[in-house]
């Protein structure tokens, strides 16, 4: 792994020197803030099921961010090499294919975990704007933030193996959005065709489902090996196309 | 004889297949230590192949390649360690800056911190970047790139460098620049350049392989291809089965080309080395009462024997891939 730091740093350094990091961050920190100030003024006003920790996220607006925020994190990361030939100096020089793409997706992931980041303070600062309602208890924040975590890293690694797949970023990212919007669909799709054979597969992978569970408080030793042992799969699918491209 | 350590490429009936064409079909050739080769041919005709799968980019359908000793799909990383490879398209990362891509290139080809700065130093000397070190890259001009791809090739001090194209797109200048360059770095070293620039391939090169569908057309020093294709040629006034019947009795007659020409001559054409002088020849006609004429060297200039080499049959198509009638 001598390649993995210095891949890595150039990764990260791309995301700031171009300004993606900043245009994801400025929409992403919009529409999660937008999002809780909603839900903190109307639980202010009236009483609803469940906390803010759990209605945040559960809501249409975290799921649009994530569906949002991945492709345009992921898009690049191979589709753009590809595009300019420069995945030909680099897959010449001395580095493996899991270098390449564990930097890509850690790079990916960093900048992912450091968007969520400031949503940790949103509590105190609905609490310091005046907002009426309790504070969630640092366990729920904590298990939230690892099924955000968990999602995260298993919606990059698809979004990752989308971008290996083409030389055109815009293709990747709707490719991405495709998919990802079928996963998450996937329980509506068994019900609305009325799949019953499937519905016990769908309900086992549905994301909604896990993150409710998260917002809860419940760690489900199954969905964390799951989404570990999906992501780990998609990213080792991800180096043995890239080694395939040889053989092509 | 070079010593076998000294044969940094050994390329063995290299074949390598694509969906709808065959790019290269039994390509073999070695280089020693301090040569330079020139890769030549049409475009096509699969230099570029040659170069991305001797430097592990694209792995061969069949045949063996050995680069510095070891074979590259075997040992892909350690080759790879020994090989500066610079693509056509000079492919590098626009928003970089010059140091920041060399230093980083420098730090994944595995060099440490008191070696990469000392090594940036050197490279930077030596493709004169340093007006433009601290320049974004895609603000550079075609030729700072072309040093910039180059200084990559050479920062981690490879054995072998591969070049495809490094003089396309330069200016005069800067075509010499590189051209000194490369001159300089063959020392201890292989170095494979494919170019269309056939009077830059003539000047740099020890050999030339040319290539013409995938196939090798010649392989040689440019001075001994162009001494081979030199030929002793003459019009005589004969019919062309009696010059034929007389070519036994004339010196290196056996490999004459003969061919009628419209006004009943007949066009006798003799290899340069071994031919008579012409006044052999003379007197050989003399003996038989043949009149010559256009008694002359043919000697190609080396773009003509490039054409010549190079208007063959194209390459062959995947028989496993035709459709059938």
């Amino acid at each position: 792994m001598r390649a993995f730091f210095p891949l890595l740093r150039r990764e990260i350094g791309f995301y700031f020197r171009t300004s993606i990091a900043y245009v994801v961050g400025v929409f992403f920190l919009l529409i999660t803030g937008f999002s809780f100030w909603f839900l903190a003024v109307r639980l202010s006003q009236q009483a609803m099921d469940g906390d803010i920790a759990h209605i945040f996220f559960t809501s249409f607006w975290f799921w649009l961010s994530m569906l949002i925020v991945t492709p345009l994190l992921t898009m690049r990361l191979f589709a753009e090499e590809n595009r300019m030939g420069t995945i030909e100096t680099l897959m010449t020089a001395p580095v493996t294919e899991n270098e390449v793409v564990l930097a890509k997706f850690t790079s990916a992931y960093l900048v992912f975990l450091l968007l969520w980041l400031p949503t940790l303070a949103y509590p105190l600062l609905g609490k310091a704007c005046g907002g009426q309602f309790p504070v969630p208890p640092l366990s729920l924040v904590a298990s939230s933030q690892l099924g955000v975590a968990l999602i995260g890293a298993f919606f990059l690694s698809v979004g990752l193996l989308c971008s290996i797949l083409t030389r055109h970023q815009v293709v990747a990212a709707m490719v991405c959005l495709a998919v990802l919007g079928l996963w998450l669909s996937s329980s509506l799709i068994t019900i609305q065709f009325q799949l019953e054979a499937a519905e016990p597969l769908a309900h086992f992978i549905a994301a909604p489902r896990h993150m409710r569970d998260f917002a809860t408080g419940i760690l489900d030793s199954r969905t964390i090996v799951w989404y570990f042992s999906a992501t780990v799969l998609l990213l080792f699918t991800a180096t043995r196309i890239l080694e395939a491209h040889r053989l092509r | 004889m070079p010593l076998s350590n000294d044969i940094l490429i050994r390329v063995n009936n290299l074949t390598r297949r694509f969906a709808r064409c065959e790019a290269l079909a039994a390509v073999s050739f070695e280089a020693v230590r301090g040569e330079i080769i020139g890769l030549l041919g049409p475009n096509g005709s699969g230099k570029t192949t040659t170069l991305r799968i001797l430097s592990g980019y694209l792995a061969p359908t069949c045949g063996e390649v050995e680069m510095a000793g070891m074979d590259i799909t075997a040992h892909s990383l350690d080759v790879r360690k020994k090989i500066g490879y610079l693509p056509e398209s000079v492919p590098l990362y626009p928003e970089m800056k010059v140091e920041e891509y060399l230093l980083f290139r420098g730090r994944i080809k595995g060099l440490k911190k008191t070696r990469l700065f000392s090594r940036l130093r050197d490279v930077v000397d030596q493709c004169g970047l340093g007006e433009v070190l601290h320049r974004t890259i895609g603000n550079l001009s075609r030729g700072f790139r072309q040093r910039t791809g180059l200084a990559d090739c050479l920062i981690h001090e490879p054995e072998i460098l591969l070049l495809d194209e490094p003089l396309v797109g330069l200016d005069a200048a800067q075509t010499h620049l590189i051209r000194e360059l490369l001159l300089d770095l063959r020392e201890g070293r292989t170095l494979l350049f494919s170019t269309h620039m056939l009077c830059e391939a003539e000047r740099l090169s020890n050999r030339v392989l040319i290539l013409n569908g995938g196939r090798t057309a010649a392989l040689d020093a440019p001075d001994a291809l162009l001494r081979a294709a030199r030929r002793l040629q003459a019009d005589i006034q004969a019919p062309l089965g009696d010059v034929k019947n007389a070519l036994e009795s004339l010196e290196g007659g056996r490999e004459a080309r003969l061919s009628e020409k419209d006004d009943g001559w007949t066009r006798l054409s003799l290899p340069a080395d071994g031919a008579p002088l012409p006044a052999g020849l003379e007197e050989w006609a003399a003996r038989r009462q043949w009149p010559l004429r256009n008694l002359a060297y043919d000697a190609p200039t080396f773009d003509e024997l490039f054409l010549r080499l190079t208007t063959l049959p194209p390459k062959v198509r995947n028989p496993k891939r035709r459709k059938s009638p």
